[in-house]
């Protein structure tokens, strides 16, 4: 095996085409409501090392969310209903932005509204508060003008958040789409067209679970979100069908606990990952996990991460794709 | 908080269905205090990896896939140092895996976690303890640091029948016992609200754990005794709470319960230690 002398770099950009660029030092990122608002886990590991936080999805309210039983284990996976359950943005913008405005690694908030209106309302309380990389959007909302179809679903009214919300934000934005859906590339197209500047692809999937003895659902809510290694498999194909329909960065999201699972989204398209239910089950995952992107880089002779993105993808399924950092 | 792999230095039955696991690892007990608890991840190492020179979190199966959360049970001083022990019930998958465990084996954990009983200072002399069932788990700890303090301790210990009361010679001579059987097998027949009035005007102080119905009627019969009395010249009652939970260190919000006041509290992080009228 050769050794390599030169440094690799694991740097990543999720807004090459922004107004503001959003550079991750590596392309593992945690998930937004796992890793509460990144102040618990500072004695836990370094999170400066972390190559992004995006914060629990904060709306304009703060939220008691539901009511218990919220969580409940499955097959290689969990269930969750935890209902939004957050401190609102004003708090979110006088406790916590002060904060990360002094961390090395980027956070990125992550919102959602109950209308378009609230959306874009959420997201101008970030414009011009340190702090803050990047804007996420939970589309994973009932849209409350439209019948409380999720925004994710509708690709007009995804859309339409998007735009209101780059109106609103001279931040990156990155929206989150939802696997609950037939042809992801439609909203993706959509978000894309709308102004975003990443995808998240994606949040959990939609799922239950029945207690025998008390013959109800387990989840006090009935319904709840999958998560963990069985939302896997799920995940990368809908990153891998993305990835293919849109020209900016995708992010992986869904059941990816190790270094290993990391890569297999990377070559799938993804430009980073973001580690979710792992974290509750490892603390260590999100770092162990850029430990092991670097040593497979080392090991392969990989000298920048994007060499990798989307090298997995079926030749058909190439496309040229902007460096992820481009070369001087 | 530390992560680690734990060893199992000893692990059997106790009594009943209730087992006792003690492990090594100075790090995991490093600050701990009675009423805390640890996570424990109840699923194999993947074929090949056991044994390997670096063991991670990774290296763990992916089913059962959450951590479950134990109380330490009690202290002692092992070969290599602290070892610690936890006190379990098999009730399902992952702690029938944990019964399976053999000396030598491995278990991946993370812990000390949640805030546990706050002794009670030199006005406090006289303890109460309380447990339902498995709630006797954390409670053994306590006593043996208020005896350890020169308290004077008395332990209700609640079981459904005879199979389920923690063995006497175990609990340190300077505490009181008291048993009660549901079924009457042993020591007093009934629930532990059916003899806990006869201690409490004792007590400076009361610690209890137990199944939630168990707070919810201890909760009943303090506001029958005490009435409408002043929240403030209430005893303080100290009352360990379980709930489903997920990561056991604050950033799920899984495991939350609500509050009188109608606001969601985290079980792993604000508690489990509640003063019991908070929340019944
Ligand atoms: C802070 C805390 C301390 C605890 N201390 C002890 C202890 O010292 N000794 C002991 O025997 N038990 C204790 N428990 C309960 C213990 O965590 C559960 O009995 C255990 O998780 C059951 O797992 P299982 O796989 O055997 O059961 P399963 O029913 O197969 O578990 C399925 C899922 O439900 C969860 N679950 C099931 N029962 C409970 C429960 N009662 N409380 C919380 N989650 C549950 C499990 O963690 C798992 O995620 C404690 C719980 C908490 C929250
Ligand atoms: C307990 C829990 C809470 C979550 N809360 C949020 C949230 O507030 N906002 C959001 O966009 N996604 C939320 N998610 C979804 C995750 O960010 C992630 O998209 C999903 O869990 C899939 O990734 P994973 O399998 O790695 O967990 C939550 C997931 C879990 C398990
Ligand atoms: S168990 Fe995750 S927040 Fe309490």
């Amino acid at each position: 095996m050769v050794t390599m002398t030169n440094p690799i770099s694991l740097e990543v950009d999720l807004a090459p085409g922004a107004k503001r660029s959003l550079i991750l030092p590596n392309p593992v990122m945690v998930a937004s409501g796992t890793f509460g608002y990144g102040i618990e886990y500072t004695k836990v590991f370094d999170i400066q090392r972390l190559g992004g936080i995006v914060t629990k999805t904060t709306t304009l309210a703060p939220r008691r969310g539901n009511p218990p039983v919220r969580i409940a284990e499955t097959p290689a996976g969990m269930l969750n209903s935890i209902g939004l359950q957050n401190i609102g943005i004003t708090a979110l913008v006088r406790d916590l932005a002060p904060v990360y405005a002094t961390w090395k690694t980027p956070v990125v908030a992550s919102i959602m509204g109950f209308t378009v209106g609230e959306y874009a309302e959420v997201a101008s309380r970030l414009e011009g508060i340190e702090g803050f990389a990047g804007v996420e959007l939970n589309l994973s909302c009932p849209n409350t003008e439209r019948g409380g179809v999720e925004f994710g679903q509708d690709s007009e009214a995804a859309a339409e958040a998007v735009a209101r919300v780059s109106r609103a934000t001279t931040l990156p934005i990155i929206a989150k789409l939802t696997p609950n859906i037939a042809d992801p590339r439609i909203v993706a197209r959509a978000v894309v067209e709308a102004g975003a500047d990443a995808l998240c692809v994606g949040n959990t999937l939609q799922a239950m679970a029945m207690d025998l003895e008390r013959r109800r659902p387990v989840i006090g809510a009935t319904f709840a979100g999958l998560s963990g290694p069985a939302l896997k498999p799920v995940a990368l194909r809908q990153v891998y069908v993305v990835a293919g329909a849109v020209d900016v960065p995708v992010i992986g999201c869904g059941g990816i606990a190790t270094a290993r699972d990391a890569l297999e989204f990377i070559l799938a398209g993804a430009s980073a990952v973001q580690i979710g239910t792992a974290t509750f089950t490892n603390p260590l995952a999100p770092i162990e996990a850029i430990d092991g992107i670097e040593a497979y880089c080392r090991e392969h002779e990989i000298c920048r991460i994007g060499e990798l993105v989307g090298a997995g993808r079926a030749p058909a399924d190439r496309k040229p794709r902007p460096e992820t950092v481009p070369l001087k | 908080m530390k992560t680690g792999f734990a060893r199992v230095t000893e692990n059997t039955r106790l009594y009943g269905d209730t087992y006792i696991m003690w492990l090594d690892s100075p790090e995991l007990i490093q600050g701990a205090t009675p009423g805390q608890f640890l996570m424990l991840r109840c699923a194999d190492l993947l074929p090949g990896l056991d044994g390997a020179a670096e063991l991670t979190g990774a290296s763990i199966a992916d089913d059962p896939l959450l951590g479950r959360a134990m109380s330490y049970h009690r202290i002692r001083e092992g070969e290599n140092g602290r070892e610690f022990s936890i006190l379990y019930d098999v009730v399902g998958r992952g702690t029938a895996w944990l019964a399976r465990r053999d000396p030598g084996d491995r278990v991946y954990a993370w812990g000390p976690l949640g805030r546990g009983y706050s002794l009670p200072g030199q006005s406090g002399q006289n303890m109460l303890l309380v447990g339902g069932g498995i709630g006797i788990a954390p409670l053994l700890w306590l006593a043996d640091e208020g005896v350890a303090r020169g308290k004077s301790v008395v332990l209700i210990d609640g079981a459904r029948d005879a199979k389920g009361v923690f063995p006497a010679e175990l609990v340190p001579a300077e505490a009181e016992v008291v048993v009660t059987t549901q079924d009457g097998s042993v020591g007093r027949q009934g629930l532990v609200t059916d003899v806990f009035l006869d201690y409490y005007g004792w007590a400076d102080q009361v610690f209890a754990c137990g199944p939630n119905p168990m707070f919810a009627a201890l909760s009943e019969v303090l506001t029958r005794h005490e009435g409408s009395q002043r929240a403030r010249r209430r005893k303080p009652v100290q009352a360990l709470l379980e709930s489903a939970m997920g990561c056991g260190t604050g950033i799920c919000y899984g495991c939350a319960i609500f509050d009188r006041r109608g606001n969601p509290r985290l079980v792993c992080k604000e508690g489990p230690r509640f003063e019991l009228r908070e929340i019944w």
